[in-house]
């Protein structure tokens, strides 16, 4: 037995001498699940700051109280001017708001027309314009919408039922008409007909049925079916394969970060076996071979990205070639950002496995928050923040615009700059750093 | 001609040369000879313009070497004391890849290759992945890969740690005809008898400084010789006996003479009284030291210490 203790003890003394192991095996989980837990748990649920459009074209009180409350709401983030040309804010009218969505300067838009409720007629009518680009967030969205719209506002659309039961059938018919309806509803929810009569069908019924989740669930399908949104899909609508073209790009990206993670890793290989001193004795210099690396890894980056999309073209029919230039251009792009990643985590790790355990890290990081496991949406405030200084983020971003949006150079020159911009900066910090460490 | 002059090599947790000064002739070949942490591999590090010195310079045919000496790098071929070789290719494959730092044609280099893997015995397995070589095949190829560009300078460092007796020797032999082409070989090792075999000249290095520099004959005349020393006796030896008294007790046999030497014998003196008699060597039978003696004497401690 004390065999057996001294072998454990080894292998623990041995496993806390392992950094990276003890890393991989604490630390990174544990991140990962914070990560989760804040996205699943809590903070998922309660999504806040969606950007939304907004265009109120109706001057009746129902359309100034939506207003109002999605104004008050911390759900949405709502926009109601752009910037033009001149770079001056101009609110929105019915061209620019839609083209506001194309752009993707915002995946959604809510439009309440002149028309949209008037006291003839039955219900609210809503114009909801939308970039799919994610289809989940576009479902989220949708939802959290109604819901706001219906949480807020119920009394109101009771209130212009009663009026018009009144209209249809005169004043006195339709007073009568809803006192029996409302004993009807006392009856069978046990609630007081006067109360009924004075805040109206919906906030009773509800009131009186809190523990009654199917009678709810019809309640609110019931007003579900007033408020009318008139969805229309602006961009998108010719993808062919809209699931796998959203994320084929969060999955490349997330692979080509870990095989050009290996390949500049092999600088430390290369160095223990000695092949590094063997070449720098040759006429090579240590730039010859960090440009040698980087040149390499990038190229390893097009022809994976590439294969990996024209995989997506032949399995799922992504249409890759009708805007290919532009796809090309974020394939290189992101593989020279990658690259950099790649590069800088050589050059501040100090062996190979120190660089693949912060490498994997940091990658699986990346991928959560950068959108290539879930859409980005879901993530805390904070995090959404900090998932814009991801390359994931940006790649992702990039495949979309040219995918889904079949956006053209112009419309691709920030995020192809944000990439290049990432990759020189990274870059720039690495070659420092691989001055003054000791790989060579 | 390499001169190593007045070379300084710090890192932050030693100093690894300390003024260092070296000539080493053209097909020369010199042997480098330390422990383990002498400062040999950091003085090769330069020599091949691997490091840059915090003082002092290298030249090499009179051309400064540096970190940025491509040029003068031509001429240097490096056998390293690692298997600097990629394991996951074949040995042609591993000598394309080295081949191809240099300025040669495709077509040369093909027929360098087969000519170096011949050379080395390994031509016969051109094609197999270095990973099913043994020890001894690898350090071969190691050697081959040094050799393609024809340099005139080959630095070999410790280029036989961890192989057999045989492979050592078929090393030993490719090194030796090498230098009987013409090439000058700088050698490290810390094994005494690899320097004895194969070099003319040597130095020895400890903690950073060269504290011993010549051929070996000369430096072991320079040791102090404590064992007997026998002369055979013959009508000169018997004439000029007396003229070896002050060396030590001289004690008669019936065919020869013991001398015991005394305190502090030094052979270059011993060797200076013969020369002046005109004794020819024949008569003289002494048991030739060591460098491991000779580096005891210089350090105080032994050489795998």
């Amino acid at each position: 037995m004390k065999k057996i203790l001294s072998l454990i003890r080894k292998d623990y003394i041995l496993f806390w001498h392992d950094k990276v192991a003890v890393g991989l095996t604490f630390i990174v989980p544990a991140a990962l699940i914070l990560l989760f837990g804040s996205i699943f748990g809590g903070s998922g649920n309660d999504a806040s700051g969606i950007r939304l459009a907004f265009l109120n074209q109706s001057d009746t009180k129902i359309a100034k109280k939506i207003e109002s409350t999605l104004d008050t709401t911390k759900t949405f983030q709502i926009i109601k001017t752009f910037t033009d040309d001149e770079g001056k804010e101009v609110p929105f009218d019915t061209t620019s708001i839609k083209d506001y969505i194309i752009k993707g300067s915002a995946s959604s838009a809510l439009i309440i027309p002149k028309d949209a409720y008037s006291d003839t007629s039955f219900g609210l009518k809503l114009k909801f314009y939308y970039n799919p680009k994610n289809e989940l967030e576009m479902q989220i969205v949708q939802g959290l919408l109604q819901q706001t719209v219906m949480t807020q506002i119920p009394e109101i659309f009771n209130q212009s039922m009663m009026r018009r039961s009144e209209e249809y059938l005169g004043e006195s018919k339709g007073l009568s008409f809803n006192r029996k309806l409302a004993s009807v509803i006392s009856e069978y929810f046990g609630v007081d007909t006067s109360k009924i009569l004075q805040q109206g069908f919906y906030s009773t019924y509800n009131d009186s049925t809190e523990d009654d989740s199917s009678s709810d669930k019809g309640a609110s399908n019931f007003f579900n079916n007033i408020v009318k949104l008139d969805k229309e899909q602006l961009v998108g609508k010719e993808v062919n394969n809209p699931g796998a073209t959203r994320s084929v790009g969060g999955w490349a990206m997330m692979f080509l970060l870990f095989s050009i993670t290996a390949s500049a890793t092999s600088l430390f290989d290369e160095r223990n076996s000695g092949v590094t001193l063997r070449i720098l004795s040759s006429p090579v210099s240590r730039v010859d071979i960090l440009w040698s690396k980087y040149l390499y890894n990038i190229s390893l980056g097009i022809i994976q990205l590439t294969v990996l999309f024209f995989a997506g073209y032949l399995f799922f029919d992504i249409d890759i070639f009708s805007n290919f230039g532009n796809l090309f251009l974020v394939i290189f792009c992101s593989s020279a950002a990658a690259t950099a990643f790649g590069m800088v985590l050589a050059a501040f790790s100090k062996t190979t496995a120190q660089a693949n355990g912060l490498g994997t890290f940091l990658i699986l990081t990346m991928s959560a928050i950068g959108g290539a496991w879930f859409p980005t949406f879901f993530l805390p405030p904070f995090i959404q923040i900090l998932s814009k200084f991801t390359i994931v983020y940006w790649s992702i971003e990039g495949f979309l615009q040219v995918l889904w949006n079949g956006a053209g150079l112009l419309e691709l020159l920030p995020t192809l700059g944000v990439l290049l911009g990432i990759g020189f900066l990274v870059n720039t910090v690495s070659f420092w750093r691989f001055k003054k460490g000791d790989i060579f | 001609m390499i001169s190593v002059n007045n070379i300084t090599k710090r890192f932050p947790s030693a100093t690894a040369l300390d003024n260092v000064n070296l000539e080493i002739n053209k097909k020369e070949f010199f042997g480098l000879l330390g422990p383990n942490g002498a400062g040999k591999s950091t003085l090769m590090n330069l020599l091949i313009g691997y490091l840059d010195s915090d003082s002092g310079e290298i030249l090499i045919d009179g051309e400064k070497m540096t970190t940025g000496s491509p040029g003068l790098k031509k001429k240097i071929g490096l056998v390293p004391q690692s298997l600097a070789l990629y394991e996951d290719i074949s040995a042609k494959e591993n000598l394309e890849i080295f081949g191809s730092f240099y300025d040669i044609s495709k077509k040369d280099l093909r027929y360098v290759i087969a000519e170096k893997l011949k050379m080395v015995g390994l031509f016969e397995r051109k094609g197999d992945n270095v990973k099913t070589f043994s020890g001894g095949m690898k350090r071969r190829l190691n050697l081959a890969a040094s050799l393609l560009h024809d340099p005139s300078i080959i630095l070999c460092d410790e280029p036989t740690v961890g192989i057999d007796p045989q492979s050592r020797n078929a090393i030993f032999d490719y090194l030796q005809a090498l230098n009987e082409e013409g090439k000058t070989i700088i050698y490290t090792t810390h094994y005494m008898e690899e320097a004895e075999r194969l070099c003319s000249r040597i130095a020895i290095i400890d903690s950073g400084r060269i504290i011993s520099n010549g051929s070996i004959d000369e430096l072991l005349r320079g040791l102090e010789y404590k064992q007997s020393i026998s002369i055979t006796k013959s009508p000169v030896t018997e004439k000029y006996i007396d003229s070896f008294k002050p060396f030590g007790t001289i004690i008669e046999n019936p065919d020869k003479y013991e001398l015991q030497p005394d305190d502090g014998l030094i052979l270059s003196d011993f060797y200076k009284r013969v020369e002046e008699t005109g004794i020819n060597y024949t008569f003289i039978n002494i048991r030739k030291p060591s460098l491991e003696a000779l580096f005891l004497s210089l350090t105080g401690r032994s050489l795998r210490d």
